[in-house]
């Protein structure tokens, strides 16, 4: 998808927001999303423009804005993605769900990635044991496939031919 | 065996799933966080289970808090608060388990010198078993949740001190610091956040956790480890030619052997000159094993915690030049 401010770049940032009461999405570049004042909306944990919009306006605003409910509040613990961006701190495991669409950008500036790939926690029981190393390598190869077309990209081919060829030794296996 | 990393650390973080992450649990839930995780490790049938001491932030002196950052058991950001927080030691203090710090469990493993895997398979083995009694917050695609994003995936965060007096001097470490980061590493100081920190004792530390495996986040601390241990080596090879460093070394010594006060900065870097000096065969009739045990006993809030009295700033630096005196007599 192309950004919807420029029409040029790939849209890579998911922008959710309330405005004066109503609900906008966009999907913009990360460049257009900078000058929106969404830059670090994350990773710096700087004041973000929702930031400010709310200290500013936020109290004044509070019961004009009925669609600041349900869908901008973790219902487990209470947090808003506001206030997350404030502390750097997601509220409680859920929020990983709750605000998945707004964090992925930041964990993927964070890691480089956004796929786990290591131990798995043994109480996840649901899961059969011998099934687990399978999703371990499973995962350890999009993440290879993930580095490679990054490699290409960014014409680092002596990288990209080595990863190629991890690729190939674990795709044999 | 090299002696320029003088310990190896694990940490892991895991959260409870039952209970909102610390910033937004209340006293009373941050309470319970700390009941059930002390009553899952003493029904645990780890190692630790009937061997540890529990330490309630609330009830420590000021003293007795910074000492465990002194002994990097804490952090400072543990001890900034003292609600809901325990803290949960092993007799040896190779184990330990800060609740409710960033996240619900902060277990750590520390082991002396160089060994990245050993100190991964006792955190490992002590995580599985408390995974047995607690349901940590785990996602397939995310790996462990943590109250900060940049600890998602594995949780761990692999660390080694390194004593790096040679790159230090030649101004190399600044440079190395940069390329680091594109690895995937970071690199500071372990005593003082500046550019030429106290002792010329490091940190590096594995800075991504999502996306690599423990293990292959270790054998990447490990290679690279391996790399500065070796330039470090050589640097200070190269040095201990100099009649200069000779001098400062032989002279470093002699003010510790003698001095009637000294300051916790001076007896740092002094106690550094001499661990460079035993570890390029200038001295040869000190154990650097004795030298690491004082760099850790003098630092002020650990003197005062073994003395079990106040003590003034002066009255610091004469019991410290007393005690180093004392050990290398």
């Amino acid at each position: 998808m192309k950004c919807q401010k420029c029409g040029k770049n790939n849209a890579d940032t998911h922008i959710k927001r309330v405005v004066n009461g109503q609900f906008e999405e966009h999907h913009l570049c990360s460049e257009c999303a900078a000058e929106m004042g969404y830059t670090n909306v994350f990773d710096s944990f700087s004041h973000s423009f929702a930031d400010d919009f709310n200290s500013l306006f936020g109290s004044f605003f509070e019961n004009a804005l009925p669609a600041r409910t349900q869908a901008t509040r973790c219902e487990t613990c209470g947090a808003s993605y506001n206030d997350i961006t404030r502390t750097g701190m997601m509220g409680c495991a859920d929020c990983y769900k709750v605000f998945a669409d707004q964090i992925m950008p930041t964990i993927r500036r964070i890691h480089g990635n956004t796929t786990h790939c290591g131990k798995n926690s043994p109480a996840s029981k649901a899961q059969p044991a011998e099934k687990a190393p399978a999703q371990n390598t499973k995962s350890e190869l999009d993440v290879l496939k993930e580095k490679l077309d990054s490699a290409i990209k960014n014409q680092e081919f002596e990288q990209a031919a080595e990863l190629r060829d991890k690729i190939r030794e674990m795709e044999g296996e | 065996m090299s002696n320029v990393v003088m310990q190896t650390r694990i940490r892991l973080a895991r959260n409870l799933r039952k209970y909102p992450f610390p910033c937004r649990l209340s006293q009373a839930g941050k309470n319970e966080v700390v009941e059930t995780i002390v009553s899952a490790i003493k029904n645990s049938n780890s190692p630790l289970a009937n061997d540890f001491d529990v330490l309630y932030v609330k009830d420590l002196t000021e003293a007795q808090r910074i000492s465990l950052v002194e002994a990097h058991l804490a952090s400072p950001e543990f001890i900034s608060d003292s609600a809901g927080r325990a803290i949960v030691l092993s007799k040896d203090r190779e184990m330990s388990i800060m609740i409710n710090e960033e996240d619900h469990i902060r277990l750590q493993i520390l082991k002396k010198g160089f060994d990245l895997d050993g100190a991964y398979d006792v955190a490992d083995k002590l995580d599985t078993l408390l995974d047995e009694n607690l349901d940590f917050a785990y996602d397939e695609k995310l790996g462990y949740l943590t109250q900060c994003p940049t600890n998602l995936g594995t949780g761990m965060r692999a660390s080694v001190m390194l004593h790096l007096p040679a790159l230090q001097r030649s101004k190399a470490v600044s440079r190395i610091a940069g390329n680091l980061q594109k690895l995937g590493l970071t690199i500071r100081g372990t005593y003082g956040e500046g550019s030429e920190p106290q002792g010329a004792m490091y940190q590096l530390s594995n800075q991504v956790t999502l996306g690599i495996s423990e293990q292959a986040a270790i054998d990447n601390l490990k290679n690279i480890t391996a790399q500065l241990i070796n330039q470090e080596e050589n640097a200070q090879k190269r040095m201990a030619d100099s009649i200069e460093t000779q001098d400062r070394i032989a002279r470093s010594l002699g003010i510790l052997k003698s001095a009637r006060l000294i300051s916790r900065d001076e007896a740092m870097d002094l106690l550094s000159n001499v661990r460079f000096g035993i570890n390029t065969g200038l001295i040869e009739d000190v154990e650097i094993q004795v030298i690491d045990k004082l760099i850790s006993d003098i630092q002020p809030a650990t003197m005062i915690v073994n003395k079990k009295e106040n003590l003034t700033p002066s009255q610091r630096d004469q019991l410290r030049a007393e005690h180093i005196r004392e050990v290398l007599r």
